[in-house]
């Protein structure tokens, strides 16, 4: 009983970085219907920003976030204008141009850090909390902590406020809205921005975690389509509780099946989500069709 | 009609300097090409093995060469199987190497060892560790540097000959829990540990799997501590090592004695973990220049080289076994007279000379598959953020005491 409770545990906490590292995905790609391959390479990007900061002005990534997320916010939107934007009409090209960004950053990255693995150092992320006779990590419980905040004041930002009532009515139709009067490319642009300023956060909050490397993106970005797909597109709750689980399956399977599997075990659950209920657990019917009604 | 004939004087002229045959510059230096990763995510890696077949070049060049010419490296970077085919076709078309040396990646050796047979060139490993690339029988290879089973056998000699005394037990009385990551670099050295280690009596408690890239070790963790071994060992690449470590720090693990095969050893795990929590792990890895000069003579003189030439220390180990390994090929050369692969092969096979002969302490004593026997591996122990040489006992430099054993 009390593995099984321990491994609770381990499989939330891994549930709440996949949530965090998928909330940004879920949104640019449910809003602006774009299959961002690069957003791996965007958290990564926020984890060699904290980096930056830590190794430059001493400061823990906790505090780093204050600085990395307004940069990634800015970054994502001159990547939307300067890369997508023009792309807008041709949804393939879009995703070609995402997997070109993907490879440009790894290269960027690479070039600058000739591949030597760098590690953010935090006290406070190392420090465990003692639940009984389980450890938890204050770094995961942070990110645990973060992704729960993101989700909600999302939802709240998305609900009430008039930007965010602006992004749902674009995502539920793109003609309709610039009938109201919606700037559906500025809507998109900013979008994108706060997808990626997410990527941001994720990546900071994840730097004093893992040892980093240029294409650390791509251990996450797996498991990020995975929650996508499971939770839904679109769908804020769709990426909080689709992280949850993928993680609970993980931990679950790792630990009692065989830790060689354990991921194997959620694509099988990833494919099966894809053929009864492609829309997600929490998706919108007709969602997941990429260019879902016409693109202007 | 004057003007078409100077523009065709001129077109003869410049067409006849294009297309006169290059003056034979070639043949007055020997060309050794290098395939390693010099770009991408190991190209530290390369790039650290270069330095060191570098400086064994301008050694030799500073006492007249070899074979009456100049040395000259070219480098050929190829991160990949298919880069490794394509620079070695490069290598031997347009600059006319005489041979090859390498590698950092097994793979790569691979691909680019074959392509190079097909132009009957030398391929001379000093550094990849797959043990199929002896095991082929291909007829220009030869491997002056250890295998993954050398790292595999010296795990187990410290494991039944520098922990149990330290741990006050006889070798049968020690349990190890054996970690690896999950490809055929691990899994084929883990393998060959638990066969060993069995042969010698020591308890294998169990042994697990994990993918070098994983999000989470918590659950690799929990199993090791469940079996509560004596000792951890644990072979993969530098982010497993790090997060594995961690996650114990985290989750309380802590066995008496934890042990890393191949990596483990840099900068990049000291950052990661700090000089407290790394006290006292041994890292079974490439000889460093801290070796004692009875182990591995020149192992100083190297050193003092590389901090003259590049003005830092050594980023990886990996530059003494390179170093050595290219000293050796062109001792050979000198011996047969000739850069052809076949003559430097049958030198090479009659080559014996002992353990502790060359600076990474290595001997040379070529199998039947060209494998070097006498390759040299030691074990460090991290001490105060430092990589001391520990093991064998021969290559622990004056006045060097086990840390940490058991650790606290």
């Amino acid at each position: 009983m009390d593995a099984l409770l321990h491994v609770l545990v381990i499989g939330m906490l891994l549930g709440g970085i996949y949530g965090l590292v998928s909330i940004g995905l879920n949104l640019i790609f449910g809003v602006i219907r774009i299959v961002n391959f690069a957003h791996g390479e965007l958290v990564m990007l926020g984890m060699y920003g904290a980096y930056l900061v830590y190794s430059t002005m001493g400061l823990s990534p906790y505090v780093a976030t204050l600085i990395v997320v307004p940069a990634l916010f800015v970054i994502g939107i001159v990547l939307y204008r300067l890369v997508l934007q023009p792309l807008q009409t041709e949804s393939s090209m879009q995703i070609f141009a995402t997997f070109a960004l993907l490879v440009i950053f790894q290269n960027v990255v690479l070039a600058f850090t000739r591949g030597e693995g760098f590690s953010v150092a935090s006290g406070v992320a190392g420090m465990t909390l003692p639940l009984g006779e389980i450890r938890v990590t204050m770094s995961r419980l942070i990110i645990l902590l973060a992704v729960t905040a993101a989700a909600i004041a999302l939802h709240l930002f998305l609900k009430r406020t008039m930007l965010g009532k602006s992004i749902r009515a674009v995502t539920q139709d793109r003609q309709a809205a610039r009938l109201m009067g919606i700037n559906v490319e500025r809507t998109f642009l900013i979008t994108f921005g706060i997808g990626s300023a997410l990527a941001g956060l994720a990546g900071a909050l994840l730097s004093p975690i893992y040892t980093l490397s240029p294409g650390i993106g791509g251990n996450f970005i797996l498991a990020a389509f995975a929650v996508v797909v499971l939770g839904g597109l679109g769908s804020v709750a769709g990426a909080y509780f689709g992280g949850l689980i993928v993680g609970l399956v993980e931990a679950l399977a790792g630990f009692y099946v065989d830790p060689e599997l354990k991921q194997a075990i959620w694509f099988l659950i990833f494919l099966a989500v894809l053929v009864v209920r492609p829309t997600g657990l929490f998706g919108q019917v007709g969602a997941e069709e990429i260019g879902f009604r016409e693109q202007a | 009609m004057h003007r078409a004939r100077i523009v065709t004087a001129i077109i003869a002229a410049t067409l006849g300097i294009v297309l006169a045959p290059a003056p034979a510059q070639a043949q007055e230096t020997l060309k050794i090409g290098a395939i390693n990763p010099y770009s991408g995510p190991l190209a530290l890696y390369g790039d650290e093995l270069a330095r060191g077949y570098q400086l064994a070049v301008d050694e030799k060049n500073a006492k007249g060469g070899a074979l009456g010419k100049k040395i000259e490296l070219v480098r050929g970077d190829a991160g990949n199987p298919q880069q490794g085919i394509a620079v070695v076709d490069q290598l031997v078309t347009r600059d006319k190497v005489d041979l090859f040396i390498g590698t950092y990646i097994s793979a790569v050796s691979n691909a680019a060892s074959d392509a190079a047979q097909r132009y009957n060139k030398l391929y001379w490993d000093t550094n990849a560790l797959a043990s199929d690339l002896t095991e082929r029988g291909l007829p220009n290879f030869v491997r002056v540097g250890p295998n993954a089973q050398a790292f595999a056998e010296m795990s187990v000699r410290a494991l039944v000959e520098l922990i149990p005394p330290a741990l006050g037990k006889q070798p049968r009385d020690v349990s190890v829990w054996i970690e690896h990551e999950d490809s055929i670099y691990g899994k084929s050295i883990a393998d060959n540990q638990k066969k060993l280690l069995e042969a010698k009596g020591v308890k294998v408690l169990g042994q697990g799997a994990h993918n070098f890239r994983a999000a989470d070790l918590t659950d690799t963790v929990l199993r090791a501590k469940r079996a509560n071994p004596d000792v951890w060992l644990q072979t993969g690449y530098v982010p497993d090592d790090n997060l594995l470590l961690k996650t114990a720090r985290e989750q309380d693990f802590k066995p008496p004695v934890m042990v890393l095969v191949g990596t483990g050893d840099t900068q990049e795990t000291l950052d990661a973990l700090g000089v407290e929590y790394l006290e006292g792990v041994f890292v079974v890895s490439y000889p460093r220049p801290d070796i004692s000069e009875k182990f591995g003579p020149g192992a100083s003189a190297f050193l003092a080289a590389y901090r003259k030439a590049y003005n830092r220390d050594p980023i990886a180990p990996q530059s003494l076994t390179a170093y050595t390994g290219m000293r050796i090929l062109l001792e050979a050369i000198d011996a047969a007279g000739s850069a052809d692969a076949q003559k430097v092969r049958a030198v090479a096979s009659a080559m014996d000379k002992p353990f502790n002969s060359y600076p990474s302490g290595a001997g040379v004593k070529f199998d039947d598959k060209f494998q070097n026997a006498r390759a040299a591996i030691t074990v460090i122990q991290w001490q105060g953020g430092k990589q001391v040489t520990v093991f064998p006992a021969e290559a622990r430099a004056t006045g060097v005491a086990l840390k940490n054993t058991p650790r606290k």
